[in-house]
């Protein structure tokens, strides 16, 4: 369950990137996406910072 | 439509086990401290002097050699460029979007950055905080404070919207017409101060309105004041509202780091998945495992990256609760909320004396008002301590007996004893904010 959500996570966070990375000098698309990141990073802390510590016992 | 049915925000993180917490712990503790290492020049130097740096954090033994920071390094570090946070800034200012500080009571205001990843983090602590109270998108959540430059419950409104509720900003009404909105508006809850939450019951009365009959609140969040965790305080306010009242407590400079859920009445949760609590013996320095021994709390916030807030001595006394909470959380509580800050605590006729202690006494006496104040002096090297209370309507000529028991019960709680005055209901002064009820005048004499 974590691995799949993470696996998504992964993607939102890739996707916002390469929306990033063409956006130019458009303000409109870098600023929504900077805002998208800020969410996708409270995914990561809910879900994503746990992936690793499978094997913790 | 109720979307959310599972009594936590994130079952995932709220309940992982206590292995897996305290190894999630230490890799974001490493994360934070080589973000601060490598963005923060006021970081850099303070570890650099230590002879630390990133790879040196590998167990929480390692965190302990990790120097300290306080409100007086983060007001010294604002004279330094960039205006007006100081080099402990740790992003370019291009990306700071919010701007608070705190109140200047204790010196000069701390200014605080927060980037717009920052102030979401802010809203997530917060809606762990109004999930584990019961808040949830059916609420109507009404704000009765100043937005202003403040922190106060700017993240709380975040928050509460996070979770889908209804939010009613009630900035620039006054109480009245506070109270009216929220009887018109049928409100289901609210977030206040202690004082303040007394107070609007006591306006209501004035105009007519019993809170607990006539308007429709479910709950309240307390934070600014340790109200709702000093049991006649809290009974207090959940008898004048007719409604449970929970506990908060953040800082501006750490963030939301603790609350009381549905299962607690004066422990608190801390949110272990994003701080770390340590409670330091303020003798020895040793950090404090075993519940029930107070020490001052030493903070970090995980993720919070614009102004990292790391080991923060933030002069708060806690001591862990021994009691396992019946809500499932893995999380530790702290008991009996925040006990006293360690420059609240003071010595008076050589006994240690905590504030709160005397507001527990003083609130558990139905025949008082719930304002008080006290006043310590000192005359010819002896202290002296002035407690002025109110009598409620309906106990004249009942001084006396009055007086004689609330004598009686401040000795037997703080082992002091104390002059009291009786002032006319409604003389005291009354506080919209932060209340200063404690004054102490030694130093100036």
């Amino acid at each position: 369950m974590i691995d799949r959500l993470d696996e998504k996570i992964t993607g939102l966070r890739q996707a916002a990137q390469d929306v990033m990375a063409i956006c130019g000098s458009n303000e409109a698309v870098r600023r929504n996406i900077i805002k998208i990141m800020a969410n996708i990073k409270m995914l990561e802390l809910n879900i994503s910072d746990i992936k690793d510590l499978a094997e913790v016992s | 439509m109720v979307h959310h049915v599972a009594p936590y925000w994130n079952p995932v993180l709220e309940t992982l086990p206590r292995a897996k917490l305290r190894a999630l712990q230490l890799k974001k503790f490493q994360r934070i401290f080589a973000w601060a290492y490598e963005n923060s020049p006021f970081y850099r130097r303070l570890y650099q002097e230590a002879g630390l740096e990133p790879g040196d954090i590998k167990t929480f033994e390692d965190i302990r050699k990790v120097p300290q920071t306080d409100k007086g390094m983060l007001r010294e570090v604002q004279s330094r460029p960039p205006f007006p946070y100081g080099d402990i800034l740790a992003v370019p200012l291009a990306e700071v979007t919010a701007f608070r500080q705190t109140s200047g009571t204790t010196g000069m205001p701390v200014y605080q950055a927060d980037t717009w990843q920052d102030w979401e983090w802010w809203a997530e602590s917060w809606a762990y905080i109004l999930y584990a109270q019961g808040y949830r998108n059916t609420d109507r959540v009404f704000m009765p404070f100043g937005y202003n430059i403040f922190v106060a419950f700017w993240a709380g409104h975040y928050g509460a919207e996070k979770l889908g509720c209804e939010v009613v900003p009630g900035g620039v009404l006054d109480t009245q017409a506070r109270i009216l909105k929220l009887q018109e508006l049928k409100c289901t809850a609210f977030m206040a101060t202690p004082t303040y939450v007394l107070g609007m019951a006591d306006a209501a009365r004035k105009m007519g309105i019993d809170p607990a009959k006539d308007l429709f609140i479910k709950r309240i969040t307390c934070a600014g004041e340790p109200g709702a965790s000093i049991v006649a305080t809290k009974k207090r306010m959940e008898e004048a509202w007719g409604c449970r009242v929970f506990d908060h407590v953040g800082a501006t400079e750490i963030g939301a780091w603790s609350y009381s859920c549905l299962h607690q009445q004066t422990d608190l949760h801390v949110n272990e998945a994003f701080f770390l609590v340590e409670i330091e013996d303020e003798k020895t320095g040793a950090i404090i495992e075993e519940p029930g021994i107070p020490g001052k709390m030493i903070i970090t916030a995980f993720d919070r990256l614009g102004k990292p807030c790391i080991r923060f001595d933030s002069k708060d006394v806690i001591c862990w609760s021994d009691v396992s909470c019946a809500c499932g959380r893995t999380f530790r509580s702290i008991a009996g909320g925040v006990l006293g800050r360690e420059d609240d605590i003071t010595k008076v006729k050589g006994v240690l004396l905590a504030p709160t202690a005397i507001e527990d006494v003083v609130r558990s006496f139905a025949e008082l008002s719930y304002e008080y104040e006290v006043v310590v002096t000192r005359k010819a090297d002896i202290d002296d301590i002035l407690l002025k209370v109110e009598i409620n309507p309906g106990f004249e000529g009942q001084e006396e007996r009055i007086l004689s028991q609330l004598k009686d019960q401040l000795r037997v709680v703080t082992n002091l004893g104390y002059r009291v005055e009786v002032h006319p209901g409604g003389t005291l002064p009354r506080y919209g904010v932060k209340a200063k009820r404690f004054k102490d005048l030694r130093t100036k004499e």
